[in-house]
């Protein structure tokens, strides 16, 4: 006979203002194999958990069932609880009577019942409970980093200082990502370049860290403490080791008239180049769809000029396999092009404001690329399509961002930051000029982020018109822009010689393809999800998998270095371990009647499952059978829902106590 | 009356011969799972062979109607382990082979296949000696798109004969889905409930492969195991999801049902959903995953509501 304590929590009012928990607890201690029953107003603080540890060796307990919220919540708290009173903790469980019923109910009689029933159900299945011991698994204390902008770079030097090891890896030629193409930054205006480029350095110089530029995330095997991440090196054409960074290769090429993707096509580029003059590492790329020896076998001037010979035509590329214990993911954004409609996607494009038809018409990060030192010209502000410099400039915000009709519903967050930022380096840059605003309301929650704002209008004379546009059509060299004022109620046009559209940020184009090879969540927009919105914001619900920046959502520069390093820092707690504990809930193959088909194999999102030969005595084979690596299981379910034969089973939600509960009702 | 060719399977016959008996003297194979004759005239009986001489017992006709695919992984499943075996296969039972390779059950590597080029089978062998006509051809046959089996590590010459004739499959699958849901209901309602229970529809099947079948477990128990109406609907419903996806439809289930419940009709209505839904056949490809234990963000997913 069990002896099962039931523990029945009011969650303040959250579960007593629908269900009489009282009476729950005394229907529970009616029920066959409980020993003890009783309510209490906070189950999860000290006194609650001192009511449930002295019960246990009062009513020499054998199995407890909280009834209180949902087990993600605090069954934790409660097996910890149990362990301190020296009970295993696996013979603990939730009822979840909260999210279950108390928040979903109205009718208190109803509720209570049902509340009853859920206890009920939850001691049957404790009654089949087994005691299960803590998994040790190794702890590979090697950290990988995708994405080498300024979460990914802040990331890998905190992990790097700590004494580990680190692999950043980096999709394009030169690390830096955004923050590299920004001119100046908000609140301070202070140049974006002069402080990333030290940190590019860092990481490059820092004998703790490996740099993988040009390089993708090909596949990921494995599990916390022990991943095996396959890395594509793509062909640079170039020797890394020999290549000395003088620069000859891109001055002799003779295709230089390339649109270069960093500076938004402003600028041009060669064929064998490097993106921007403080690229990391400093070693060029050819770029073999551009250049003239892969397309016609003819030229090779780089080859020739090279003094130590380091173009090399036939490099391939290359598949390196790294040990791995933690995964951090920074791919960052892109902004959207909002003259697309992406395919398949909810979104539906803005025809009517002539993006990437009227050339004066440019987005934020154009904006930044005109205005930077190092940017196309120079740091002039002029227009792409004359070289004349704007006199009236207009600044639409919200564009994609908080449009539900569009497709997207959330804040892009940087936006009214950046713009205020632009209107006055435009007003620093061209004295003469105007930089009107149409904005929906400006979201400044920030350090000295209200001020920087009021700063653009009180002191460099931006005008911020509430309201939206509609349209903008070319008249002349003007581009005319329809909007509407809803402060005064009249609708405005402007004639100006240069729009720029604050436009929304997203994830990166194929962001849900690598979160398909971590096994990481992604939502709607594919913006990455972390596994508690407010305390793990920094965690994949897969393990050892943890997020920095905007590949979660739009973030700004400090946002972005903080999320960094707090992903650090929980990789550094993981690595501050040699063994790494793991939850034993985890699968078992019942052999006598496992048939080898592998279904479960198939189905494992963990890749847990193994082929495992039985023998006799002599060697010989007796049967194929599936074995579930309890290291690597995350304790899913979907091999035994897709068993045929019922052969393998999850330790704690067993068929057997599925059935008990069930038949409990 | 359609009448149906079958003067090639003779010469097939012979062919089916001379192979057997070149691959077991080079020691090709270990084994030859074939067809022959049994004691009534134009019966038709599986036999596995492992010499030569015995080869001159092996021969097709249109009694030939079973799977012998059964005979690789669950009747006979030593046979296997004494290396690779030559079998003879029909177009529709290279299908359940092809679905049991992709289940990790065999391997092609072991197998040698003696592929027929097939004209068609008797429905029922309770009268062997009938000839083969549009009605006394099985039901199968009428459906079938594989006369001619691929892929094959020989193919005897001949060239099947298929005249066109009506789908009865087809046909019945949508006169039951024209009918409401309440008259579905109790049609296969009125079916099952003549179901005792003896299993042969499990016994005969190639993809019935487990070694002990969910439906036989008491601790906990699954389905009722007595031959009443609720355990009956668990049994056949249980039956058709597994095979979803799988079943390719060589309707032994069906044949050998003592009460005549229209099993593949039940298995050709679940391949139906499986092809609209999913765009997936099976028995055409070694699949190493079917759709049913995949998840793509394309599948249909109008059915959450």
């Amino acid at each position: 006979m069990s002896r099962i304590g039931v523990f029945v929590c009011h969650c303040g009012e959250n579960i007593s203002r629908t269900v009489d928990v009282e009476r729950v607890a005394r229907a529970a201690e009616k029920i066959s194999g409980v020993a003890y029953a009783c309510d209490y107003k906070y189950m999860c603080s000290d006194p609650g958990q001192n009511l449930l540890k002295k019960a246990v060796s009062e009513h020499n307990l054998d199995g407890i069932v909280v009834a209180a919220c949902s087990p993600r919540m605090h069954e934790k708290t409660f097996r910890k609880a149990a362990d301190a009173a020296g009970l295993n903790p696996y013979l603990v469980e939730m009822a979840n009577i909260r999210e279950h019923c108390s928040w979903v109910h109205e009718d208190k009689e109803e509720a209570t019942a049902k509340a009853t029933e859920i206890v009920t159900m939850l001691v049957e299945r404790v009654k089949m409970n087994r005691k299960l011991q803590p998994i040790t698994v190794p702890v590979t204390k090697r950290a990988l980093i995708i994405g080498g902008g300024i979460a990914g770079i802040q990331a890998a030097l905190d992990i790097a200082d700590c004494g580990h090891q680190v692999v950043l890896v980096e999709r394009d030629p030169s690390i830096g990502g955004h923050m590299a193409q920004l001119s100046e930054t908000f609140p301070t205006l202070d140049c974006s370049q002069c402080i990333m480029t030290p940190k590019m350095v860092d990481a490059a110089n820092h004998p703790n860290i490996t740099l993988h530029t040009y390089s993708e995330v090909e596949n990921v095997e494995g599990y916390i403490g022990n991943f095996q991440v396959t890395i594509r090196k793509k062909a640079r054409s170039v020797d890394m080791d020999k290549c000395t960074g003088c620069g000859v290769c891109m001055a002799k090429c003779p295709q230089k008239k390339i649109p270069n993707a960093f500076d938004k096509n402003l600028g041009m580029r060669s064929a064998i180049y490097v993106p921007f003059p403080q690229a990391v590492p400093n070693t060029p790329v050819i770029d073999r769809e551009n250049c003239t020896w892969f397309k016609s076998g003819k030229c090779g001037v780089c080859q020739k000029v090279c003094g130590p010979g380091a173009v090399d035509f036939t490099q391939e590329d290359q598949l390196i396999v790294e040990s791995i214990g933690a995964i951090v993911v920074a791919t960052g954004f892109e902004l959207y092009s909002i003259n697309e409609k992406p395919k398949g996607s909810a979104i539906k494009g803005y025809g009517e404001f002539g993006h990437g038809k009227i050339p004066d018409v440019i987005d934020g990060m154009t904006f930044e690329r005109l205005a930077s030192a190092s940017g196309p010209t120079g740091g002039k502000i002029v227009r792409p399509s004359d070289g004349k410099e704007p006199k009236q400039i207009v600044f639409v915000q919200c564009v994609g961002s908080r449009a539900r009709e569009k497709g997207i519903s959330y804040c892009s967050k940087i936006c009214c930051m950046y713009t205020a930022k632009h209107t006055m380096l435009y007003h620093h840059k061209v004295h003469d000029g105007q930089a009107y605003v149409f904005f929906m309301d400006a979201r400044t929650p920030g350090k000295g982020y209200d001020e920087f704002w009021r700063r653009s209008i009180e002191e460099e004379q931006a005008v911020y018109i509430r309201g939206a546009v509609s349209r903008l059509y070319e008249k002349g060299d003007k581009i005319v822009v329809m909007g509407s004022d809803i402060s005064l109620g009249i609708q405005v046009e402007i004639e100006a010689d240069m729009v720029v559209l604050a436009t929304a940020v997203q994830p990166r184009t194929g962001a849900e393809l690598l979160a398909q090879k971590l096994g990481i969540s992604y939502d709607g927009y594919n913006f990455y999800s972390e596994a508690h919105a407010k305390l793990r914001p920094v965690e994949c619900a897969t393990a050892g998998v943890y997020l920095a920046g905007a590949c979660q959502g739009p973030k700004d520069i400090p946002d972005t270095v903080s999320q960094a390093s707090a992903a650090a820092a929980k990789v550094m707690t993981l690595f501050s371990k040699d063994k790494l504990e793991r939850e034993p809930i985890v699968a078992k193959v019942r052999e006598a009647g496992c048939v080898a088909c592998f279904y479960c194999k198939k189905v494992c999102p963990y890749g847990a499952v193994e082929e495992k030969e039985i023998r006799d005595r002599q060697g010989n084979l007796i049967k194929v059978v599936a074995y579930v690596n309890p290291g690597v299981c995350g304790g899913c379910g979907t091999c035994q829902a897709t068993c045929p034969s019922k052969s393998v089973e999850l330790d704690g939600y067993t068929d057997e106590q599925i059935i008990a509960q069930i038949e409990a009702l | 009356m359609t009448m149906i060719d079958t003067t090639s399977y003779t010469l097939i016959s012979e062919a089916i011969k001379t192979e057997a008996k070149r691959i077991l003297t080079d020691g090709t194979v270990t084994a030859v799972v074939g067809y022959a004759a049994a004691r009534r005239k134009g019966s038709v009986q599986p036999i596995v062979i492992t010499t030569p001489e015995d080869a001159d017992k092996l021969l097709f006709s249109k009694g030939a109607v079973n799977n012998l695919a059964v005979y690789l992984t669950k009747a006979k499943k030593e046979i296997p382990k004494t290396g690779r075996i030559g079998i003879v296969v029909k177009g529709c039972d290279l299908k359940a082979l092809v679905g049991l390779m992709g289940e990790s059950q065999l391997k092609r590597e072991n197998l040698y296949l003696i592929g027929i080029p097939c004209s068609g089978v008797l429905g029922s062998i309770i009268q062997p000696d009938t000839e083969l006509t549009e009605d006394t051809i099985a039901p199968k046959c009428l459906e079938c798109d594989v006369h001619m089996p691929t892929g094959c590590d020989f193919i005897p010459q001949g060239a099947p004969i298929t005249p066109e004739l009506e789908k009865k499959y087809a046909a019945e699958i949508a006169r039951l889905e024209a009918l409401t849901p309440a008259e579905r209901w109790s049609y296969w309602k009125e079916q099952f409930s003549k179901c005792i229970k003896c299993y042969a529809c499990r016994q005969v099947c190639p993809f019935c492969f487990c070694e002990q079948c969910l439906c036989d477990r008491n601790k906990p128990q699954m389905v009722e195991s007595t031959p009443r109406p609720a355990g009956n609907f668990a049994w056949h419903v249980i039956r058709a999801m597994h095979l979803a996806g799988r079943c390719a439809g060589c309707a032994e289930c069906e044949r050998v049902c003592p009460m005549d419940i229209p099993l593949n009709l039940l298995n050709r209505k679940m391949a139906k959903e499986l092809k609209e839904l999913y765009d997936h056949e099976a028995g055409l490809e070694i699949n190493e995953k079917g759709p049913l234990s995949m998840f793509n963000e394309k599948d249909d997913q109008s059915f959450i509501k």
